[in-house]
């Protein structure tokens, strides 16, 4: 068409199915059990009819002011540790489609571990952020990275600012938005920092972030760390944001009534504990309406979707030059560390001089830098081959079928069609723990999550797809799914699918193209 | 082989309810405790009941003139 209309591309379908009522109460009722159980066992510990393994005072300070505050840890003393050995198993190998974890065992009921000296080998990876595969150990791909390190060394003893701007930075940057499509992007050398040190940079007193519900930590920090006034908006609720932009335009900062500064939405492009995809033509057409701005964090989406792997402005059809702030890391797809903020060349201009983490912070490592250019340069088909092409075809299938097995077995799994993160909803906490070990007993590692990190009802096992996973991998892994599906009753969902499979591929109807 | 697979099923449903009541994160000492209770008072009820559900019976009927 002739006129300004934005051609956006169609978004894949999403779900959140809610599990029958029973489900939350039985939550609850877990909850409720253990809860008593954990007072029992803090009267036992205070009265001293039981050991207590925590730190505590000696003697002579139980007449200061407490230094450790007993009921803060109620949860992570009496729920946590009696399922810790699920999280921070050691892993002894490179964490790419299958690695090997140390075998522990404990004699005091996950107070204190110790290993067998056994190596549980080739258990499948279903937790490590891998999405394309490039966590990998093959001397041919890792060729130039070899010679970087021989060449640079692998510290750099510097920020930035002063000594540290080495020429493989400069060719990273470039390479990172020339991949992105932007005038120019600056890399940080830890992704939790690019977040926490630079948004302070970019708003202060006086302005306002509308900031999704569901944000990850390090927005959040440094959203608070801005001094900004920061109003949360509902988990992709576009009404919700509408909302707010009104009333912020119209109304002003709280007292004076001025106008704001600057008003900046932070949203992500996957939600890792959701694995829901953004809303991106949305916020980008009431960006443009109420004048706002937009900083997209793309830490789980660069690499992971789009046709190209170019993020989830590529998924959807928007320009990239709509987004104001395009961050991301490069722990995620690309097997590395660090993080980068790409825009106008104004705007990184603006952070190389004014950011925390550009002036103190010291800079990306050589070989990592080195590791995420030859990642982007393959994926970007540049090195010749279409070994990165083939990587995110691979990723796009291996999600797609992997979601449709889960829903078609009966599992409530949370999110959008295309987002590589599943999470696989348990509810009840008994199960949270029974599900991990079962799992690891049947030698596939997953990453189970429940309260805080989600909300007390819904705690999930949550599963990253890889490019690197084989058909056959992930079909022991969903056979495996499906056995200990039925034998410990998570198959929450309602929806039925039919047995039958599609018996047309046309529809009987005209499509206009 | 009868009392093998009823065994096994008694023993999933058993698995079941641990993993319901969350008692499957608890000690064996804790779940003793837990299960002594559970069966005190579900034993407390079905005595009572035993005891007293012939004279509500009667006391139904009775108000329902079924009886003299």
């Amino acid at each position: 068409m002739g006129n300004n209309v934005p051609h956006y591309r169609p978004r894949g379908e999403d779900s959140f199915e809610q599990a029958p009522l029973y489900v939350a109460v039985l939550t609850y009722m877990g909850f409720g059990i253990v809860t008593l159980f954990g007072y029992f066992r803090d009267f036992l510990r205070a009265v001293g009819l039981e050991k207590c393994h925590l730190a505590q005072e000696r003697e002579e300070q139980k007449d200061f002011v407490p230094l450790y505050q007993d009921f803060e840890n109620f949860y992570t003393r009496n729920l946590y540790m009696r399922v810790r050995d699920n999280w921070n198993r050691p892993i002894c190998s490179l964490p790419g489609p299958v690695f090997d974890l140390m075998e522990r065992v404990s004699d005091d009921y996950n107070w204190t571990f110790k290993f067998t000296g056994k190596t549980i080998e080739n258990v499948i990876n279903m937790g490590s952020y891998n999405y394309l595969g490039f966590a990998e150990n093959n001397t041919d791909f890792l060729k130039t990275v070899a010679d970087k390190t021989r060449e640079y060394g692998v510290g750099v003893c510097s920020t930035r600012q002063e000594l540290g701007n080495l020429d493989i930075h400069e060719e990273l940057e470039s390479l990172a938005a020339k991949f992105l499509g932007v005038e120019s992007a600056m890399t940080f050398g830890m992704g939790f920092a690019t977040n926490s040190m630079n948004v302070p940079a970019l708003v202060g007193k006086g302005c306002l972030i509308l900031s999704d519900e569901l944000n990850h930590t390090s927005l959040i920090l440094g959203a608070r760390l801005s001094g900004a006034t920061i109003r949360v908006f509902k988990h992709n609720n576009m009404q919700s944001l509408e909302k707010l932009l009104r009333e912020a335009v119209c109304s002003g900062q709280p007292r004076t009534h001025r106008p704001w500064r600057k008003i900046l939405i932070m949203v992500e492009g996957i939600y890792s504990m959701e694995g829901s995809l953004v809303r991106l033509p949305e916020i980008v057409a009431l960006k443009k309406k109420y004048k706002a701005y937009l900083y997209l964090d793309e830490a789980h989406s660069i690499g992971a979707v789009g046709p190209t792997g170019r993020g989830v402005t590529e998924h959807f059809g928007v320009d990239p030059a709509d987004v104001d702030v395009l961050m991301g890391t490069f722990t995620k797809s690309f097997g590395a560390a660090g993080g980068y903020i790409a825009g106008s060349k104004e705007l990184v201009d603006y952070l190389r001089s004014h950011s925390h983490s550009a002036v103190y912070a010291s800079a990306m490592s050589p070989p990592v830098a080195e590791q995420i250019i030859r990642a982007m340069k393959c994926i970007m088909g540049v090195d010749g081959t279409s070994e990165g092409q083939r990587r995110v075809k691979q990723l796009a299938e291996n999600t797609r079928y992997f979601r449709a097995r889960l829903q078609e077995m009966g599992f409530i799994i949370y999110g959008n069609q295309d987002s590589p993160v599943v999470p696989l909803l348990l509810y009840l906490p008994g199960k949270v723990g029974a599900f991990s070990r079962a799992m690891l007993k049947r030698n596939i590692g997953v990453v189970v999550v429940g309260f805080p990190a989600t909300p007390i009802t819904e705690a999930r096992a949550r599963f990253c797809v890889s490019a690197a996973h084989t058909r056959a991998m992930l079909d022991k892994v969903l056979l495996n799914l499906d056995e200990l599906g039925d034998l410990l009753l998570v198959k929450f969902s309602r929806h039925k699918s039919s047995p039958r499979p599609e018996l047309f591929d046309e529809v009987d109807f005209e499509l206009d193209t | 082989m009868a009392f093998g697979d009823a065994w096994k099923q008694i023993s999933w449903f058993y698995y079941q309810y641990l993993l319901v009541t969350a008692l499957y994160m608890l000690e064996p000492w804790e779940r003793t405790v837990f299960n002594s209770l559970l069966i005190s008072v579900a034993g407390m009820a079905v005595y009572t009941g035993y005891v007293f559900m012939p004279q509500h019976i009667m006391a139904i009927l009775h108000y329902f003139e079924v009886v003299q």
